[in-house]
């Protein structure tokens, strides 16, 4: 996104900012109380995105609700920068944003945005900004139930860049959103993580693989696995070739869908196989990985 | 982020009291049109049919909080939906503490409620007067300790119920809102009211009509008591 730069004053600093910490010591957290995250523990201090992953349920929004101090531990201590998260100095630190639009009813688009402005305490100048940075000028006057889901999205991540935080909580950003959009949306993370804690949780492995450095998964409301996304060392790597004149080179019993599916050691057997299979005569119109590693964290 | 200018930012959570009001008028306006449009009707209709004044006195400071009660949904209304779309969710991340969130709730029915009166008893008694009805030290008196607390109290209390329905239960297809039956509720202790007050000689009515607001007030009270014991924050989120 060109215009980032501007839009985005804090986008690329990294001289002169204080390094943040997270930090869940034994953390049980839920509902009515039932738990759902049981005995959490991770402390999380590099500037980078948090990938968080799991199957439905496994936790993450109540990790999310947790961090962000909506829910009160049932047991242990979160804290950020050595502050508990119950305090209100603590929570002026990160900026949220649920999976949910969290828009209110009765407002338009830019009043809803001076509506979260008011509660940030910055100017509508800031609204301004977040309008132009998300392209959304064409929705300012409309309803907000008047649009559609992608366009509600939108106007939901711009709350997000109102004011500027030193911790990030995303959940699902990109959902409902197109590809085009998604990707700019995902810049803009990016921007984000180079000085910043970013946890952003995702069903689009793929997604998460791209911009990931390290991930959380979580599996029953437990940790199952947090560390760096490179140390997920497939068992396979499978990856999937259209091409034209395909038969008789590539076998037909490795066919799914469009895509010939050959199993390799590693990313990097891909430029050989590609060079051989040139050389053989093939068009290749399409190379893509069939499986993600990520994938394995919701067996 | 430095420290400088996260002490900044240590402020106090601005009020959001304001625009709750707003919010809710442009919500409920559709029931506060209806129920400000219904309290000028049956002013009209008492003076323009009974002439004497007497139904008007007797009548009118009876049924206003009715219509008070029903014209002030929009309170109700906003927070079943801040809560459902997970505005409250928000709000609560930023530091806004649920019991606010509760009592902005409450206040914004108020102001509804302070709209209703306010036009129904100034053009109600102006039209009062204008047909030549005396409004008497008895309308005033009944106006005063029935129509006006009666009026607030019945609202807060459907309000109140209504919240604390939206946040216990869990949001169904079909039945995700209190909306529906809250006013039923409501209503139905002044509905009592209003039967009972017409079965009672005069010299009980104010003892009758006094107590009943008396009564809805101190359940008001109670709820909002037991309220804060049962509304933990996560009562507060959408289970969307």
């Amino acid at each position: 996104m060109s215009a980032l730069p501007v839009l985005a004053p804090w986008a690329g600093r990294s001289n002169g900012r204080d390094r943040h910490r997270i930090e869940f010591r034994g953390v049980s957290s839920g509902y009515h109380g039932k738990r759902v995250l049981e005995d959490l523990s991770f402390v999380i201090e590099e500037p980078a995105i948090y990938v968080v992953l799991g199957p439905n349920g496994a936790g993450k929004t109540t990790l999310f609700r947790t961090l962000a101090g909506i829910l009160e531990p049932y047991a242990g201590a979160v804290e950020i920068d050595g502050i508990d998260i119950g305090r209100h100095e603590a929570r002026t630190r990160l900026q949220y944003l649920s999976h949910i639009d969290g828009m209110p009813d009765g407002l338009r688009v830019e009043e809803a945005l001076r509506f979260y402005a008011t509660v940030e305490g910055v100017t509508d100048r800031e609204v301004e900004r977040v309008v132009r940075l998300l392209g959304i000028e064409e929705l300012r006057g409309r309803f907000f139930s008047e649009l559609s889901q992608g366009q509600k999205k939108r106007v939901s991540v711009a709350r997000v860049f109102l004011q500027e935080r030193c911790i990030y909580l995303l959940d699902e950003p990109t959902s409902n959103l197109d590809p085009k959009l998604a990707r700019e949306i995902r810049d803009l993370v990016l921007a984000l993580s180079r000085d910043d804690l970013v946890l952003y949780s995702s069903h689009n492995l793929f997604e998460a693989k791209e911009i990931g450095k390290y991930v959380l998964a979580l599996r029953g409301g437990r940790v199952g696995y947090f560390g760096l996304l490179s140390d997920l060392l497939p068992a396979k790597y499978l990856i999937g070739i259209r091409a034209e004149g395909a038969e008789g080179v590539l076998a037909v019993s490795s066919k799914r869908g469009d895509y010939y599916v050959q199993e390799l050691a590693g990313p990097e057997e891909v430029p050989k196989l590609i060079a051989e299979l040139v050389a053989k005569g093939l068009r290749i119109r399409e190379v893509k990985e069939m499986e993600n590693p990520l994938e394995d964290l919701f067996a | 982020m430095t420290d400088e200018s996260v002490v900044l930012l240590v402020a106090r959570t601005p009020t959001l009291t304001g625009t709750t009001i707003r919010r809710t008028i442009t919500v409920g306006w559709r029931y506060l049109a209806i129920g400000t449009a219904l309290s000028l009707l049956l002013a009209f209709l008492l003076l323009a049919g009974a002439r004497s004044g007497s139904a008007f006195a007797r009548t009118f400071p009876l049924e206003v909080p009715l219509f008070a009660i029903l014209g002030s949904m929009g309170g109700l209304m906003t927070f079943t939906s801040d809560r459902t779309k997970g505005v409250f969710e928000y709000l609560i991340a930023y530091g806004v503490r649920p019991r606010t969130l509760f009592i902005d709730g409450l206040i914004s029915t108020s102001a509804m409620v302070a709209i209703i009166l306010g036009l129904s008893l100034l053009v109600g008694f102006g039209a009062a007067d204008a047909y030549g009805v005396t409004l008497s030290a008895d309308l005033v008196q009944s106006v005063a300790l029935y129509t006006v607390p009666m009026s607030f109290a019945g609202a807060l209390f459907t309000a109140t119920v209504g919240m604390i329905w939206a946040s216990v239960s869990t949001p169904r297809t079909g039945i995700n809102s209190p909306i529906g039956i809250a006013p039923m509720v409501g209503i139905a202790p002044t509905v009592l009211v209003l039967v009972v007050a017409n079965t009672v000689p005069p010299s009980e009515f104010y003892y009758v009509t006094v107590g009943a607001a008396a009564a809805i007030i101190a359940a008001v009270v109670g709820l909002l008591v037991m309220s804060a014991r049962l509304m933990g924050r996560e009562r507060f989120l959408s289970s969307l």
